[in-house]
């Protein structure tokens, strides 16, 4: 190569795919391509097939178009198409058109096969499938090797650090103590041949032992906590973390295949670097003080920042994060319950939108609503609630979780509602369905219950799943409002940025990248009547059902978890720089690499979008 | 220049010189016919080429580097992408090195231009030359060619200035200093911006430029050969 064509060169590996080839072989591409410029409204090609060569945009912007004459996608500076440029996919015929005055290269396609025969990593990004493409850009991101700390791919078998220590129920106090201390843990399993009948911690050894001052020749059994939480061996490290952060337990014993295989506990987690939430959740409980609470969720940055830094997967995150506000919440109504006494009817606190489906991140706000036993009577028991709702919604709002701008809160009167109440809503809702009202309440169809009596939520839940499982009118509406955030066709300049404002020359990550996929998620729910709430578990679950194809619900779960990272990488650089944490990205943040998996990303939204608009919309 | 240019097409001094030259670089040149003038200029090819000098006089100054590359119809193609130092046979001034960064130990490395000259040549067979500002690669040329083979050098010339002169004039639209180089020519067509004086880099720049300026001519139909060479 003539060292002057190292310009182009240059250009070449400052752009995915050339970026992914070795210096010996991008060194051969300059001399391969051809120069062509196309003035402005001029097709590309303007000859031969679209499949001749694959075009490399240098400068300027071209849009491509099938032959229905829809936009498939807007082009710019480094951005790919014609022969094998997947994001075309499943539109064989199309051309371009250049918008501005545009300097395109071109590479001939028997050289794009060649340099996809010799180098797998170039030949990834002409795969025909822009799924397959994400997964492989999801497992990519771990570039720092450091993908073992990930909470969602280790599981709970690999963090034994070593075989149960356990006794038999009728050993002595004494004895299971000596045998503790021996062996230096702070809890032991109690055994009856294989089967695990209790657990025994240090606390329990202080608290019912040495200050009761019990006799120690008793047998273990007397002072053992029976029949404890367990996980299996293959569950993975983040539930086991939620369990413990949830419940506020230290120890947690494991079985493999019901028989005993060890002990987790919470060091096994401080030594991964996770600590902060399980001891976040922890201290959750031990706050008597709103205050205490908010400088417990002052920390829920750092805890994100962590997490990022870990590897963690988006949705497992979004648990984690979820917990804390969970805690929070419970813990808020407890302090309620202690000041305005017991409930006068059962009542169920439920969160909705992200809470609910545990997706919540650094920036959310509070969308939660109760439900009230049918026994409640506003004049005995009104003023009870709207203190105790009060109390709760100001108290989330104390820690960062400020009020729901549209009042989708407990304390709005409209959402506090007894059990026939609330029927009454979704049967309007559903029944008689309104597109503008559908938008503004289709928050209340992910729920779930944070606190209370579970079996109201649970009838309302069941109340309004029958009603909505194969509902074509219902669901024919819901499809409308999951088309109303589409995903934008590409980067290009303006096109799909905010301009003006607080946040000019951004894109928002959570309305054209989240909200999309979790719209499309929940008509898929409610078609199915799936109790899934949380995004990925939805699509995890429809997928077997025919509501959407198999490898579309696992494209669907790629992109939300590709976005969702970018989202929380975003964010956690924005605590790191001292920013508050938002949705809004500029374009120039992204790597070539995020942007090119971004635009896939988006394609497979769009292609389901249309998938879905075919099913109900016709 | 002679008036026989005048009086004899392109084309027809190149047969005479043909008929008279001994064998050599040059002659072998010359036995390949130009581009035909009356095809679309798509059907042409073109030698884009650009020389970095020791100064603006073709009889008192010395060539230091060329970089070339073919546009082949209405494309560029990157694969005969040449770049050459040359060795001058005086100090190099201080005055160009400052602008073209070839310094003299470079220089002496490079090759002489007897032997670079039958490559250029050679790489020119059968197209038209192309450069911003021709007269100077082709002065360079016809003196190179005077000197070491004593015949004349002929191309046709396609000249992206003075194709941009045209479009000015056509336009009705004053020029103002500085409004024809290179590189603001090139903004104007939207064309990236490209670091300056390196021979191969300018070479590109104008064989770029020419695209952008043919694709420009307001003509719905393409234009000829004849359309875009200067008289020469």
């Amino acid at each position: 190569m003539e060292i002057e064509l190292i310009e182009i060169r240059d250009f070449l590996s400052a752009h995915h795919p050339f970026n992914q080839l070795p210096e010996q072989a991008i060194n051969q591409v300059p001399a391969l391509l051809q120069v062509r410029y196309f003035r402005r409204g001029t097709t590309i090609p303007d000859s031969g097939s679209i499949d001749d060569f694959l075009y490399l945009v240098r400068s300027g912007a071209v849009e491509i178009h099938n032959t229905q004459d829809e936009l498939l996608a807007r082009l710019g500076e480094g951005d790919l198409f014609g022969y094998r440029a997947s994001h075309m996919e499943g539109h064989a015929e199309f051309q371009g058109t250049a918008m501005e005055d545009s300097l395109v290269y071109l590479l001939p396609a028997a050289e794009v096969d060649r340099f996809c025969k010799e180098q797998p990593q170039f030949s990834y990004f002409f795969e025909p499938a822009g799924g397959g493409r994400l997964r492989d850009a999801i497992s990519n991101t771990g570039e720092d090797g450091s993908s073992h700390l990930g909470l969602m791919t280790t599981q709970i078998g690999d963090m034994i650090s070593r075989a149960p220590i356990s006794m038999p129920p009728d050993a002595s106090i004494q004895d299971t103590a000596t045998v503790m201390s021996d062996e230096r843990v702070s809890s032991i399993l109690i055994t009856e041949g294989e089967r695990l009948v209790g657990i025994v911690t240090d606390r329990d050894l202080r608290r019912r032992v040495v200050a009761k001052g019990l006799d120690t020749s008793l047998p273990i059994s007397h002072i053992m906590t029976a029949d404890p939480h367990t996980l299996e061996a293959n569950n993975y490290a983040f539930e086991a973390m939620l369990h413990m952060a949830r419940d506020n337990f230290h120890h947690l014993p494991i079985l493999r295949q019901g028989k005993v295989a060890g002990m987790l506990t919470a060091t096994d987690f401080a030594e991964r670097h996770t600590t902060s939430a399980v001891y976040l959740v922890s201290s959750v409980y031990k706050q008597h003080e709103v205050q205490g609470l908010a400088s417990i969720s002052s920390r829920i940055p750092q805890l994100l920042q962590n997490l990022a830094a870990a590897d963690a997967t988006a949705n497992s995150i979004g648990h984690v994060i979820t917990a804390v506000v969970d805690a929070i919440t419970v813990r808020l109504l407890q302090l309620a319950e202690e000041r305005f006494g017991p409930p006068p009817v059962p009542y169920a606190w439920i969160a909705a939108g992200s809470q609910a489906r545990s997706e919540q991140t650094a920036k959310s706000d509070q969308d939660n609503c109760l439900v009230m036993d049918d026994a409640y009577d506003p004049k005995a028991h009104g003023e009870y609630f709207k203190a105790l709702t009060g109390f709760v919604c100001d108290g989330l709002n104390a820690c960062g979780y400020v009020y729901c701008p549209g009042e989708m809160m407990a304390t709005t009167d409209k959402w506090r509602q007894p059990l026939a109440g609330w029927k009454r809503y979704f049967n309007h809702w559903i029944e008689q369905p309104e597109p503008k009202a559908l938008m503004l309440t289709c928050v209340f169809f992910d729920l779930r219950c944070i606190h209370g009596e579970k079996n109201l939520f649970r009838q309302l839940r069941e109340y309004l799943l029958a009603k909505t499982r194969g509902n074509q009118i219902f669901l024919a509406y819901m499809a409308g409002n999951a088309l109303s955030f589409k995903p934008p066709l590409g980067f290009f300049r303006n096109f799909v940025l905010i301009s003006g404002g607080e946040h000019d020359h951004t894109f928002d990550l959570k309305h054209n990248g989240i909200v999309p996929i979790v719209d499309l998620a929940r008509v898929y729910a409610l078609a199915a009547g799936s109790h899934a709430i949380n995004t990925q578990d939805r699509l995890k679950e429809v997928a077997s059902g025919g509501e959407v194809s198999h490898g579309g619900a696992h494209d669907l779960r790629d992109a939300l978890e590709f976005v969702g990272s970018l989202r929380i990488r975003h964010q956690a650089r924005q605590i790191k720089a001292g920013e508050a944490p938002n949705n809004y990205m500029s374009p120039d943040d992204l790597s070539h690499f995020e942007r090119s998996h971004l635009k896939d990303a988006f394609s497979v939204v769009r292609t389901m979008q249309n998938v879905l608009s075919q099913r109900y919309l016709r | 220049m002679s008036i026989w240019k005048y009086l004899f097409n392109l084309e027809e001094r190149r047969n005479w010189w043909t008929r008279k030259m001994p064998d050599g670089p040059l002659r072998d040149y010359y036995a390949t016919p130009f581009p035909d003038r009356e095809i679309d200029w798509r059907q042409a090819d073109y030698l884009a080429i650009d020389f970095e000098t020791t100064g603006l006089e073709a009889s008192q100054d010395q060539i230091l580097s060329v970089g070339y590359a073919t546009v082949r119809g209405d494309r560029l193609v990157l694969g005969d992408a040449t770049h050459i130092l040359i060795r001058p046979t005086v100090d190099i001034p201080e005055a160009s090195a400052v602008v073209h960064g070839i310094l003299d130990d470079e220089a002496a490395e490079a090759q002489p231009l007897e032997e670079v000259l039958p490559v250029i040549l050679n790489a020119l067979k059968g197209k038209a030359l192309l450069a911003h500002h021709a007269a100077i690669e082709y002065e360079f040329l016809n003196h190179a060619c005077r000197n070491l083979y004593g015949y004349p050098f002929l191309c046709p010339v396609v000249d992206t200035l003075a194709l941009e002169v045209r479009q000015f004039r056509m336009r009705d639209q004053a020029i103002r200093s500085g409004d024809l180089r290179l590189a603001k020519a090139r903004a104007r067509y939207g064309l990236p911006r490209y670091p300056a004086h390196n021979a191969l880099t300018d070479a590109l720049a104008a064989g770029e430029l020419f695209l952008a300026q043919v694709a420009y001519r307001s003509s719905s139909k393409p234009p000829r050969l004849k359309d875009l060479i200067v008289v020469s």
